[in-house]
């Protein structure tokens, strides 16, 4: 099983040719498509704190506050930071497209 | 048999999050179609084409021109950029999956094509140089294309083909009961009731989707299936094992087919004359016609482009050439099938042009048929 980082860089370095631009601002363009990018994780964090919400509300009838205020231990610190990571380069993919010079 | 959204082994088992990533590209792609893109021809007639004569002191004529016209329009650039942002994130988000979970994807199919009971096969040719027209670039800006092979048990092509497929098509508007196979078998239903295929050839078979379709619809017939790459050919047959189908699949160009003359009874198609250029197709109608059987039938189905209803329609549509890796996209659009398929040898009778809807949803498809004469004598 290959990591979410290493598979993410995978499909990022297998792209091939030269990227057509749309705009006549290049870097305009690439913020656009950040902030696409963004829009899709917005959507998937929203799924998973939708899921989690519900869980828990069934299962432990704890208020969202006090779930939401609970510190995170170290290994979910760790998971959360390689999740940031993954996040960070499906969000900033564009500026390593081999397409495009990256 | 369902051709979408089917569950089989080599599919990635893709997280809740990366399936919400998916979920979130098709999500944007029905947006921009439905409300960005369905703006584009009124952004040309108020916007782009003043625009363009206030530039040029002409009005815009010739393609050229109306695509010029277009990208005066900042709405229509807007939506450009977009729609290339999206199409670049179907294969982010199915690609993560797709690679995280590679190796068990690569053992399950090789467990598939090695079973003892399989009941298809699979022929690679390691001499073929996969045609560099398709092989060199990313179609629809799949990361490696068609024709990638990463090494003796690999089948990413195959898995990025089917899993981003869906993403695309579901943007698209298609539901999970489309079936470009299922649009044929309603026209030979409709048009050629008798017709009973025993032998059938599905040229730029890809996953191979289709050609289980058949296999399904004609148990009794043998099922040949040929693409260009072994990337995709692998996952296909292993698809077509896991499925419980047979079909014959074979790492060959429909230009240059290596099975004898008269030997197959249906000829099909489905989204590959769009991908070839114009002397390819017209090797590979010709090709078709060769390999058909005398009463036998050859059908090119595809992308439904061609019936644009104005000229700023047909050149709005062309979009994919420049910013989404379809090279031959308007090369198809504007080609004439009808005479090619002449040129082929294809007798005037029995040649037709099918502008048919989609098997369950609003979207239409282009196909063109054409019969073999019963006497076998290509007609100029």
């Amino acid at each position: 099983m290959t990591s979410r980082i290493d598979a993410i860089a995978a499909v990022i370095q297998s792209g091939r040719g030269t990227r057509a631009y749309s705009l006549d601002n290049r870097e305009a363009e690439q913020v656009l498509s950040i902030a696409l990018a963004l829009l899709v994780e917005l959507a998937a964090s929203n799924d998973r704190i939708d899921r989690l919400e519900r869980e828990i509300a069934t299962l432990k009838g704890q208020s969202l506050d006090a779930l939401r205020e609970a510190p995170l231990d170290a290994d979910a610190q760790k998971e959360r930071q390689e999740a940031l990571e993954a996040m960070q380069l499906r969000v900033l993919r564009i500026l390593m497209d081999p397409r495009d010079g990256g | 048999m369902r051709v979408r959204d089917v569950q089989h082994p080599m599919l990635p088992q893709a997280t809740e999050e990366e399936l919400s990533r998916q979920r979130a590209v098709v999500s944007l792609r029905k947006l921009l179609n439905a409300r960005v893109r369905s703006q584009n021809v009124r952004r040309f007639h108020e916007e782009g084409a003043a625009a363009f004569a206030e530039r040029n002191s002409r009005q815009p004529q010739s393609p050229d021109d109306i695509q010029a016209a277009l990208f005066e329009s900042m709405g229509y650039r807007m939506w450009s950029a977009a729609n290339r942002s999206a199409q670049e994130m179907i294969w982010m988000s199915v690609g993560e999956p797709i690679f995280r979970d590679r190796d068990r994807m690569q053992a399950a199919a090789r467990a598939l094509a090695e079973a003892p009971d399989r009941k298809g096969s699979l022929h690679l040719d390691p001499d073929y140089d996969p045609s560099p027209e398709i092989a060199g670039t990313d179609v629809h800006l799949q990361p490696g294309g068609y024709g990638r092979d990463d090494g003796p048990d690999d089948i990413v092509a195959g898995a990025f083909y089917e899993t981003g497929g869906n993403v695309f098509s579901f943007g698209q508007g298609a539901g999970k009961g489309d079936s470009k196979a299922g649009v044929i078998f309603r026209l030979l239903d409709e048009e050629f009731p008798d017709f009973v295929p025993g032998r059938i050839l599905d040229l730029g078979c890809s996953a191979g989707a289709a050609s289980c379709a058949y296999a399904d619809r004609y148990p009794e017939a043998e099922v040949h299936a040929l693409d260009i790459g072994a990337g995709m050919l692998r996952y296909a047959h292993a698809r077509a094992e896991a499925l419980g189908v047979a079909v014959h699949f074979h790492q060959m160009d429909a230009a240059d087919l290596r099975f004898p003359e008269a030997s197959f009874d249906l000829i099909v198609s489905h989204n590959m004359l769009h991908e070839i250029g114009a002397e390819k197709r017209r090797r590979a109608m010709a090709e078709a016609l060769r390999v058909v059987r005398p009463g036998g039938l050859v059908i090119f189905q595809d992308v439904d482009t061609r019936f644009a209803p104005t000229e700023v329609h047909r050149v709005e549509k062309n979009w994919d050439t420049a910013f989404n890796g379809e090279i031959f996209w308007q090369v198809y659009n504007e080609a004439d099938l009808v005479a090619d398929m002449r040129a082929a040898g294809f007798a005037e009778t029995g040649l037709r042009e099918h502008n048919v809807s989609a098997v369950s949803n609003i979207n239409r498809w282009y196909v063109i048929s054409g019969r073999k004469p019963v006497d076998g004598t290509p007609t100029a």
